[in-house]
């Protein structure tokens, strides 16, 4: 009878195991969606509607994440990947909203050329 | 940290651990309905995979799918997990960063292709005018040598004028020569003495005066300038005699100089009796100057 309870103390292990583990501090990660905040700042989000939305959640992430660290790291890494998402998804909608733009004007200065002619 | 506190417990009491192991394991798995970020995120990269950033760049919609893999497999292990559900929205934002780069690369290429477009576009119009310009190009020389041939026609012409005037000076200076010439608003008039053409009353030239007649023919041949010849008598006798007489006469020396290469259209004979005589009948001097035969040569028409 005294095997029993170890075989099922293994499968807990096992099943908490699966569950969590010891994180250590995403320090290294904000600073890298730091960076990928800044990035999009720079490249415009800021003056795209959807893109700023996206950007704001960044920075809202990149803070939860960073209150986080040290109590939770495990949460607050989750928190930083999600923020680093949020702030390459604003660089990318701010550049494709800057490419349609340009690609707008080129064909309108197209049309101009192909009208005097 | 809390491996061990669990540990502990169930070593304590192998009794109450089952229901704690049930608890851990319903934890981790078990039919359930998936969360909406979940089911987000499989749409998102399905319309990622399907748009234009798979065809374009697939590098983004990968990293999507792995996002979503670890998302959906987060979910199988432990769906109650917050991080599970942080999973599916970063699956989730990484289909819409795939699809925002797939619309990116679709509209630097649109770009690009509007850039093509318009060089193509220069070209064409650019060639458009050079045509054009060769053309007027082409056209101003054509003016050019037009007017190079006029102006080359006008001293031609010039020329031929300046020889033809020569020519009839050479004429006038041997008439001079053998018969009164002078220029009145008719033209050029040669005045033949009638005493030297006919003989009194008579019609037929004189030997004498067809010499006279030959050189004249022969300065004015080929001068191609209207002539008519006028025949003119003194008072003396009725005036239907005179005027006959001078037709004829005039008549006689018109037929003479065609015979000598004057052309026929271009010489008339006309008399005049004793119409505008110059000189006094009243005197036998007077009449024989008036009994002549006139010449005149018209300028030539231009």
């Amino acid at each position: 009878m005294r095997t029993v309870p170890i075989a099922l103390l293994g499968s807990v292990l096992v099943a908490l195991a699966a569950c969590g583990s010891s994180v250590p501090p995403p320090n290294t990660e904000w600073e890298a969606a730091s960076s990928d905040v800044g990035q999009a700042t720079s490249g415009g989000a800021p003056d795209v509607p959807d893109a700023r939305l996206h950007l704001q959640l960044a920075r809202e992430d990149l803070q939860k994440s960073k209150d986080l660290i040290n109590k939770d790291n495990r949460r607050a890494l989750r928190l930083v990947e999600l923020g680093r998402a949020e702030a390459q998804l604003a660089l990318s909608i701010a550049r494709a909203q800057q490419a349609q733009d340009q690609a707008r004007q080129a064909q309108a200065e197209l049309q101009k050329i192909k009208g005097a002619q | 940290m809390r491996i061990q506190t669990y540990a502990a417990g169930l070593r304590r009491s192998a009794v109450a651990t089952i229901p704690v192991i049930a608890v851990v394991l319903g934890a981790c798995g078990g039919e359930r309905i998936p969360p909406k970020q979940l089911v987000d995120a499989r749409a998102e990269l399905g319309k990622a995979k399907s748009g234009v950033a798979a065809r374009l760049d697939p590098t983004d919609v990968h990293e999507a799918d792995l996002a979503l893999q670890r998302a959906e497999s987060a979910w199988n292990d432990a769906p109650d997990d917050p991080n599970t559900l942080d999973l599916a929205t970063i699956a989730q934002l990484k289909a819409q960063v795939a699809e925002a780069e797939g619309t990116n690369l679709k509209a630097r290429q649109d770009i690009e292709q509007a850039r093509r477009d318009r060089e193509a576009a220069l070209a064409a119009q650019l060639q458009a005018t050079r045509g054009s310009l060769d053309k007027t190009q082409q056209e101003l020389a054509q003016k050019a040598s037009e007017l190079q041939r006029t102006a080359e026609e006008a001293a031609a012409q010039k020329k031929q004028l300046a020889d033809l005037e020569a020519k009839l000076k050479d004429a006038r200076d041997t008439i001079a020569k053998i018969a009164a010439v002078k220029d009145d608003d008719r033209g050029m008039v040669i005045t033949l003495s009638g005493e030297v053409l006919f003989p009194t009353a008579k019609w037929t030239l004189k030997a004498g005066a067809m010499a006279k007649l030959d050189q004249i023919a022969e300065a004015l041949r080929g001068k191609e300038q209207p002539m008519v010849v006028y025949g003119f008598t003194d008072d003396v006798g009725t005036r239907d005699s005179n005027m006959v007489l001078s037709e004829k006469r005039a008549d006689s020396v018109r037929e003479y100089l065609v015979s000598k290469g004057i052309p026929k259209d271009l010489i008339k004979a006309e008399g005049k009796g004793p119409d505008n005589p110059i000189s006094d009948n009243g005197s036998v001097e007077g009449r024989a100057s008036n009994r002549r035969v006139e010449i005149v040569v018209q300028p030539k028409k231009t």
